[in-house]
């Protein structure tokens, strides 16, 4: 069975980055990146079921030349294969051209699967899947927390999540595009050295422009960002900042003041 | 005048609350206003003839579809309805509540239609005639103020608490019959309704929830420790039940409940945003993180920077002399 996954190169979770002069983008140049987390379950997904199935895992990214380290992670956690459509102006940030680039690479590998994870961390837009979907004419299943295939039959059974703790179990024919959910199975430890090695590995780069895209970068059929800020907060965070025993005594008493204790 | 109405995709069915749709009544009755539109809500589901009442009471038209055929959530029947909506009304607008429902079709939706989206709008404001959404970016440590350039305008909306107006004339409430359309090739089988633990996190006055910072599971006794001694429930974010700790009936956000205790403990909690969907109602929020940037703070009304593996043994043992 084949299955390709789909990994963007994100502005790390861990800061917030800093806003650019012109308030509607951030300053990225020097902010370090990491894999998009649910695209992280994704590629754990894909390599736990080529290991029941057989086959093979191919990783893709879009993004600007640093994406490629996207890539290295793949490989260290198992894909068989990456490829990297070098995105140097938009860096994998403009969402039409993104898809159309994805669906370029992918539409003649004759996927069985196709995942991604449920939305980017830097955009939160949880699009790109269901645009790739509907550009390939392929169906489409979001947040998916579990997978079982039957590649012969062309057919999955898939459980997705609904809310609230409820699920919903579905079957669906192959190929498939599949958005995969937080927790879907654990992200493996990595140790440092997997990810050094996995640099030696190959990644096909495919220059954007090599794939001869017709479409409208500019399209209007993406939401345009106008400023960025930082989230006001819901009111003022009375801050404690004090050793664990003062800290708790000022808590507490601020709780018993207000009533809740 | 048309593109002034608003479609509204009002939900029904399990995990929706009414303040899911109230504040998308709100949403799209400040939209449909500021245009001399109405508003038009599709509802598809089982046995909600009483909640469609209760959207016309807000002078929403209802197009109620009511039928055991459609017990379990199927993407194809409300893109099918939508497609024959849209033609009618000819929206400016089709908003949906940011739920699972909503992250689902309302991409669908613009893609099929080959909009714009904003997903996660926490409001939407009209500046000039021109609609304005402001939504989290970068998970949820900058806001943006999005423009979408193309009609009709898409966007899922986080639940306000915004309350809409009741109309003097209820609205039309018109059943339909919907259906998939011609695609077949996702199918649903069942709904699967989660285990309840016993105890319904949902209905309690305090909430003590533990996250990731709690780093082993041993550690969660930390928080079921706290919650004993303060008169709480113990809960948790949405890690902790990726790991196995706990269920998802112990889980507060938006796969798993919204709470609205009088006071939310969360602990070693980052404050993700579909963490803070589920608790930011409640009326105390204290967050204890060692992260002095962690998002929580923003949602918070008491912050402590501090480990919670110290912090939690030393509150525990503070209140319960303080309840002496």
């Amino acid at each position: 069975m084949k299955i390709a996954t789909f990994a963007k190169h994100v502005p790390i979770s861990a800061v917030t980055p800093k806003i650019a002069h012109s308030l509607d983008r951030i300053e990225d140049a020097n902010l370090a990146h990491e894999v998009n987390e649910t695209d992280l379950y994704a590629i754990e997904e894909a390599v736990h079921q080529r290991s029941l199935h057989q086959g093979n895992v191919v990783a893709i990214t879009i993004g600007g030349p640093r994406a490629k380290e996207a890539l290295h992670v793949a490989y260290a956690r198992g894909v068989d294969q990456a490829i990297h459509v070098l995105d140097e102006t938009h860096r994998g940030t403009n969402s039409v051209l993104s898809t159309a680039a994805a669906a370029a690479v992918v539409k003649d590998m004759n996927c069985d699967a196709i995942f991604v994870g449920i939305q980017a961390d830097d955009d939160l837009q949880g699009k790109f899947g269901i645009a790739l979907a509907e550009s390939l004419d392929l169906p489409v299943v979001t947040a998916v927390t579990e997978i079982s295939f039957d590649p012969q039959n062309k057919r999955a059974k898939v459980i997705r999540e609904l809310g609230a703790g409820f699920k919903e179990e579905l079957e669906v024919d192959l190929p498939c595009v599949f958005t995969i959910q937080f927790g879907i199975r654990p992200v493996r430890y990595l140790p440092v050295m997997a990810v050094v090695k996995a640099r030696t590995k190959k990644i096909d780069t495919l220059p954007i422009d090599s794939l001869n895209l017709s479409v409208d970068s500019q399209s209007a059929a993406q939401l345009r960002v106008l400023e960025l800020s930082l989230p006001v907060s819901r009111g003022l965070c009375e801050m404690i900042d004090a050793p664990p025993p003062d800290a708790m005594k000022q808590l507490v008493a601020t709780l018993v003041q207000r009533g809740v204790i | 005048m048309s593109k002034s109405n608003v479609i509204i995709v009002c939900e029904a069915g399990v995990g929706q609350t009414e303040s899911a749709n109230a504040s998308l009544i709100a949403a799209g009755a400040k939209l449909a206003r500021s245009r001399g539109g109405r508003v038009i809500a599709l509802l598809i589901g089982n046995q909600i003839a009483e909640v469609a009442a209760e959207l016309s009471r807000y002078g929403v038209e209802v197009r109620l579809a009511d039928s055991p055929q459609h017990a379990d959530y199927a993407a194809a029947v409300y893109l099918n309805e939508l497609r024959k909506l849209l033609e009618e009304v000819d929206p400016g607008a089709v908003l949906f509540s940011h739920t699972y429902l909503g992250m689902d079709l309302a991409p669908r939706l613009a893609v099929k239609l080959s909009v714009a989206f904003a997903s996660n709008c926490i409001d939407l404001e009209i500046e000039n005639g021109s609609v304005r959404f402001a939504r989290p970016m970068y998970r949820g440590r900058l806001i943006a103020k999005v423009a979408l350039d193309s009609i009709p305008l898409v966007a899922t909306m986080q639940q306000s608490g915004a309350k809409p107006e009741l109309s003097n004339e209820p609205g039309v409430v018109t059943r339909i019959d919907a259906s998939a359309g011609s695609d077949m090739r996702v199918r649903a089988i069942r709904t699967i309704v989660p285990k309840s633990s016993g105890v319904d996190i949902a209905k309690a006055d305090i909430v003590v929830s533990g996250g990731r910072g709690l780093g082993e599971q041993k550690n969660y006794a930390l928080i079921e420790e706290l919650a004993a001694a303060i008169g709480g429930v113990a809960a948790c974010s949405r890690p902790l039940v990726d790991m196995g700790w706990l269920t998802v009936s112990s889980q507060v956000g938006l796969s798993g409940k919204t709470v609205k205790p009088k006071l939310y403990l969360a602990c070693g909690i980052s404050g993700a945003v579909e963490h803070v969907y589920g608790m930011k109602e409640a009326g105390l929020i204290v967050a204890i993180n060692k992260d002095p940037e962690a998002p929580i703070f923003k949602t918070a009304d008491i912050g402590v920077i501090g480990d919670i593996l110290e912090m939690i043994p030393e509150l525990t043992a503070q209140v319960k002399s303080a309840r002496q």
